[in-house]
This record gives C-alpha cells, structure tokens and sequence, in this order.
C-alpha cells in the first residue's frame, strides 16, 4: 500500500536499503537488551531504518553524489556493520542469540499471535493517517513546488510518509526477510499501476495484489515441502507483475503490440488507398477499371489489404481488374487533404 | 602473523582492488544499484552450475552466474524500455524474483548439500585459505586467490585497453557513439566485469561485502577528486586500506570479517564525508555560513548606501530596521570593520570610500547578474572572508 507511494516517488530501491539498513538495529537492540524480545528488537530495527533514510537524504542532498550511490553505500554498509555484530553476538555467551537471524530471510510461520496483532495494529494506524493526509501526500506527490506554495510543510509531510515506508518494512521483515523485502513494497504496486492512473484506485489495487500474493503464496508454500515462505510469496507478486505488463488494457504490452499493428495495418491501407486515387485521378472516370498487376510495384499492397478495401466498399474488384468506387474516392480524396493538413 | 592472515589479507585486498576498478565506472555511470541486483541474481545461475557439476569451485559455476548477472542487467533494460515503470523499479522488480527462484530451487532440491543461502550471502574469508589448489600436487596456494587473482588480471587489462573509450563512454555517450565505440558493447563489457567480479568475489567474501567494496571506495574517492584516474587510484587505496585494517579488527573483535571491513568502508566514508576538504559536510556548512553572512554584509552596505541620514545609520537602529538578530549584526558589522568597509563615528555608521566602491560594483553585478562576477569581486574587496 505505502508502496504506491514509494514507486510514485521514483524511491523504489529505498526500500531494499532500509530493510537491510535495519539489520544493525537488530543487533544492537538486542546487544543492549539481551533479550529477544520482538517488540524492542523492531523498535531498534526502526531507528536504524529511519537512521540509513536520513543518511542517504543527506548524502544526496550535500554532497554531489547521486540517489542511487547513496541508496547501494548506505545499504551494503549498514548491512556490513549489521552482520558484524550478528557475528560478534554469536560468540557471545548468551542463550537467547539464536534466532536472530530469521530476521534475514524471514519466516512466516514462526510468527506468534501478537505480532499478527502488532501488525494489524499498524497497519491500522498506518491507514488512518493515510486518510487524515490524503490530500497533502497526494499533491506532495505530484508537484512537490505547488505544496509548498500553498504552505504545506512539505518537509514533515515527507518524514511522515518515509516513517510510514520504513515503519511497514521493518514490520515485513518478519514475514518475507531482508532481502525479499523490497519486493513486497515494489511488486503490488508496480502491478497495480499499469491499470489505473488513479492513485486512490491504485493505492487500494495494490492493496488487494500484495493481500492475494501473500494468501496464494502462503497456500503454495504450505502445500509443498521445503518451501519457505517468503521466496513463494515474492515470486507470486511477481507473476502477477508480469501478469499485469503484459495484459493490462492501456499500458500492457499485449495490448500495445496489437494496437501497433493495427496502426501499421491502417497505414498500409491508406497507402494502398492513396496510390489508387493517384492512379484513378488522370482518368476521367473513376470506376475505370485498372489492372491488378499495376499495383504489384508497390509496397503498402497485399491481397489481404486489397480485400480489407472491397469489404470496406472503397474498391469492387472484376476478375483481375479492380475499380474505385465513389465512396472509396471521396474517401481517398479526405485522406489526401487530411495528410497535407497535418503536414502544415 | 601466521602464513594463512597473509594469505586472507592478500586476498581481501585483491578482492578490493578488483571490485574497486568496475565500481569507480559504476558509481560515475550512476548504476550503482546494478551491482546490488547482480550480486543478488547470480544465485540461480550458481545454484544451477551447482546441480550440473556437484562441485563449488568449477568454472562452469562461475560463468552461469556471470551469465544469470548479464541476464539481470538485460530484463531490467527491457523493462526499463517499456516505459511501464522507472528503472529503479525495474531493479527492485527483477532481482528479488530472481533472487527467489535461486532460494527455492536451493530448498526443493539441494536441502542436504553443503550449499547454504547464508554463505552465498555473507561468504566467510577466514575459511579461504583452507581451500587449496593443487597443481600435479603441488600447493601453490589457496584457491580464491588464484580465482580472484585472474579476475583482477583481466579487469587490469581491460581497463588499460580500453580506458579511452570507458572514459569517453562514461562521461558523454554522445560524444562517444558518434566517435564509432558502440556504448552497448562498452555497457554490456562492463557489466560483464561487474558480474563476474561479483562471482568471483562473492564465494570469498560474500555477496554483501562485494557491493559494499564496489560502491563505497569508489564514492569516498568521488567525494575527494574529479579526476577519473586519481578517482580509480584513491579508490582502489581505500578498498586496500579497509580490507587490511577490516582484517585486523575482525580479529580483534572475532567476528565476520567481510562485516568488519564493510564496517572499516563505513568509517572511512563517514570521515571523508564529514570531513572531504571541497565536498564534505562540514566544509559545504562552512561555506554556506560564509556566503549568509557575505550576502548579510551587502545588504547591510547597500542600507547604508542608500540612507544618508543619522537615524537610520545608527548601531543600535540598523538591529531593529534590517530586522536582525544582535549576534549576526554584530558579526557582519565587526566583518565590514575589518575589510575597512565602514567607519563608526559615535555609533553612527557610515560608508568609507572602499565601501562606497564596493557596494557600487555590487549594484553592478545584481542587475547584470552574472554569477562568476561576484566571487572574483569579493576576492578583490575582502582581507577577511566571513
């Protein structure tokens, strides 16, 4: 859901870079704890996520290195740093240290009934203040400059919704781990735009595609041996990408190849069309009949054109001899004055 | 130190070396992410050498992987060119798929073959010396060694056959397509590079420290110079100087080692971040405090121009009328003192011919607003910047 956001605002791999940012959280949280107790454990997550966000802003912002620098130093450094205390924890003699490192790879069916109550909570609040700022995450979305002028704080509307993204992250690694995070943000949302232009239709598609590849992705991964969670769900919300690049109505490529093709279809058709005129227009009659052989030099011709014409009425065909009608005249005629039209 | 910490230092600063060379490129080519993805996709490509060869080290592990990073880079272009979604969300689509089909297969199929996600990740150098290679039984070393030694032999070669056109390609596409180098077949050798020197560093190090050697020498030493090569150089120091010192604190701490020099890379960041002499946070603040306060002393001079009578030329008066605090005025006042701008006569403020002069030049520039002017102008009037 906040993934819309994300993929709006050109900030995708932001979430590959918290989930990993977060892994030092962990640790450290645990480090000062000592116990393994999921609540503080996240929270730790949480600061260390919000923490790599600031950075990679920062970085951006001063220095002259670019977004997609920042995102890879502050991600491959944090988790650097992260898997050095992991590896420092495990020598250390205390009992509770095993387990901390699902958080990398995430394990569904580990999850207790509090956390499921934990992230129901959130995502509760997370969708109320969805609500409450619609309107300011929307046009901070969009024109950025306009918010300002209209005396928004476009800088706390923009932690807000950074908090928000990290906040679901830190939650999800959990369920699908580290690296399969980023996914799980990106995926719905970059299948849920490729059918709508909406935000809120989009905002709520993505929803319902990363609720249903969670479900089939939990069901397959139940029904087969050895198949951990996290990996099927991925995989699910990337079929249903696919699915949606190629199939969706406006922007799928289905549908952009067959609409390519009817385009080049009509041209050749008109082509063909407008050879003819120029044939018929020296003669005075113009159902003089013509040889088909004449238009055999031409490119835009093939029989299917040339039947496409007669079904169209434009062209009556004799044997093999073919004739323009005064419908397909007059047309032919238009579609002349049209292109010099849109040549001017 | 023993012969096996010689053997892991050397390795790790060749690896650094090697990673050092294609990351500068990709950091410039602002690709960066490329090498994340990659280091993630690769592992289907090595969890199928693996089923076809039963063996960890074979060469045929190696290219397919090199093979399942190329075919990264060509799904997110083709994504990316179907203008369905931006690029960075065609990265974050494509190698967390990838990514998954490499766990999966690793779960239905290899469940009891010493193949585990952990050490394709994380990868463990202290292990590495321990894999020898033998030739007709003689030992000459370990095993990584040899790989990535080769690796960085090729990288060095390509890079000093082709550093014209790397460069040429790098900085203006343009420029370079019409001098007759195809940019694709640069971009492609490129990520080749990339890819294999992941592969290849990956096993010894693991996948997360290669992206981090990649990205993070390369962007400290962009931070420090504009200079393509001295940019290469400093950067593969800093892949050297933190795998070196990464070792030692590893030791120290006993912990991961790839994890301690990715924590020295950060440190060594963070440093030249806060502290680079043109780049760096804390010089960039310096700067701006210096241009707030050049830019207060103009207008303060421009005040002054404009009123010549007492009242308004007054200390005390200028605090309320310019709408300052007392601590910044009084900054300004003593910086125009001191560059002989002003006199005070009584705490009446007023214009020496300097001032005059410099407060007309600055009239000047404001209307014609040619930016260079001012800095050049500035250097002429002040003894002291602010």
């Amino acid at each position: 859901m906040l993934g819309s956001f994300a993929v709006l605002r050109k900030q995708s791999l932001l979430g590959d870079a918290i989930s990993h940012a977060a892994l030092p959280g962990i640790a450290i949280a645990f480090l000062l704890t000592g116990a393994k107790d999921s609540n503080t454990l996240l929270l730790g997550a949480l600061v260390s996520g919000l923490l790599g966000t600031f950075w990679i802003r920062g970085i951006i912002k001063k220095t002259h290195l670019k977004s997609d620098t920042a995102l890879g130093l502050i991600l491959s450094l944090f988790f650097g740093f992260g898997m050095l205390l992991l590896t420092f924890i495990q020598k250390q003699p205390n009992a509770n240290q095993a387990g901390l490192d699902k958080y990398l790879f995430g394990q569904a069916a580990t999850l207790l009934e509090s956390d499921v109550w934990m992230m129901a909570i959130v995502t509760g609040i997370c969708l109320f203040v969805l609500l409450l700022f619609w309107k300011e995450f929307k046009i901070l979305l969009f024109d950025a400059d306009y918010t300002k002028t209209l005396g928004f704080n476009t800088k706390i509307i923009d932690i807000l919704i950074t908090s928000f993204i990290v906040l679901a992250i830190v939650l999800g690694l959990q369920t699908v781990g580290v690296v399969l995070m980023s996914a799980m943000l990106l995926a719905p949302a970059a299948a849920a735009r490729q059918w709508t232009n909406s935000l809120s239709i989009m905002v709520f598609l993505a929803a319902l595609f990363g609720a249903f590849s969670g479900v089939f992705g939990t069901a397959i991964s139940a029904s087969q041996n050895n198949l951990s969670t996290g990996p099927v769900i991925v995989i699910v919300a990337s079929v249903f990408v696919l699915f949606s690049f190629v199939f969706s109505p406006s922007r799928g490529l289905l549908f952009k190849q067959i609409r390519f093709i009817k385009n080049r279809r009509d041209l050749q058709l008109h082509k063909t069309l407008a050879f003819m005129y120029n044939i018929v227009e020296s003669h005075e009659n113009i159902s003089h009949p013509h040889a088909i052989k004449i238009l055999n030099n031409f490119q835009g011709y093939t029989k299917g054109t040339l039947q496409k014409l007669v079904s169209k009425n434009y062209v009556v065909l004799q044997g093999n001899m073919w004739s323009l009608t005064e419908d397909g005249f007059k047309t032919a005629a238009n579609l002349y004055s049209q292109q010099t039209d849109n040549n001017e | 130190m023993s012969n096996a910490q010689i053997e892991i230092q050397l390795i790790a600063s060749l690896v650094a070396i090697a990673c050092a060379i294609p990351g500068t490129f990709l950091v410039l080519r602002k690709m960066a992410m490329i090498s994340d993805a990659i280091s993630h996709s690769i592992l289907p490509g090595i969890v199928l050498g693996f089923f076809i060869t039963h063996d960890l080290n074979s060469p045929l592990l190696i290219f397919l992987a090199a093979l399942t990073g190329i075919l990264t880079v060509v799904l997110v272009e083709y994504i990316q060119k179907t203008g369905l979604v931006k690029e960075d969300t065609a990265i974050g689509l494509v190698f967390p798929a990838l990514f998954s089909i490499g766990v999966i297969m690793i779960a239905k199929n290899a469940n009891d073959v010493h193949l585990d996600v952990d050490a394709v990740l994380l990868g463990e150098l202290a292990f590495a010396p321990f894999d020898r290679l033998l030739i007709s039984g003689v030992d000459v070393g370990p095993k990584s060694l040899w790989i990535i030694g080769s690796i960085l032999v090729i990288t060095v070669g390509l890079l000093f056959a082709f550093f014209k056109e790397l460069k040429v390609s790098t900085f203006d596409a343009g420029l370079a397509a019409s001098l007759g180098f195809s940019p694709a077949v640069i971009h492609y050798g490129l990520m080749t590079v990339s890819s294999v020197t992941t592969v290849g560093a990956f096993d010894a190090v693991g996948a997360i420290l290669v992206v981090a050697l990649m990205i993070a020498p390369a962007a400290t030493a962009y931070l420090l110079t504009n200079e393509l090569k001295r940019m290469l150089i400093y950067a593969i120091c800093f892949g050297v100087c933190s795998a070196i010192s990464g070792y030692w604190l590893a030791h120290w701490l006993d912990a991961s080692i790839s994890g301690s020099i990715t924590t020295m890379l950060g440190l060594l960041f963070l440093a030249v971040y806060l502290f680079a002499p043109n780049k760096g946070v804390i010089a960039v603040m310096y700067r701006e405090k210096q241009q707030r306060t050049e830019v207060s002393l103009l207008t303060f001079l421009l005040h002054l121009k404009n009123h010549t009578e007492e009242r308004e030329r007054h200390v005390n008066h200028l605090n309320e009328h310019i709408n300052w605090q007392k601590v910044r005025s009084k900054t300004v006042l003593e910086l125009a003192l001191k560059n002989n701008m002003i006199q005070l006569e009584k705490n009446i403020v007023s214009l020496t011919e300097k001032g005059e002069d410099f407060t007309s030049q600055a009239i000047d520039y404001i209307i014609t607003n040619e930016d260079a002017q001012i800095e050049d102008m500035k250097d002429d009037f002040f003894l002291f910047r602010g």
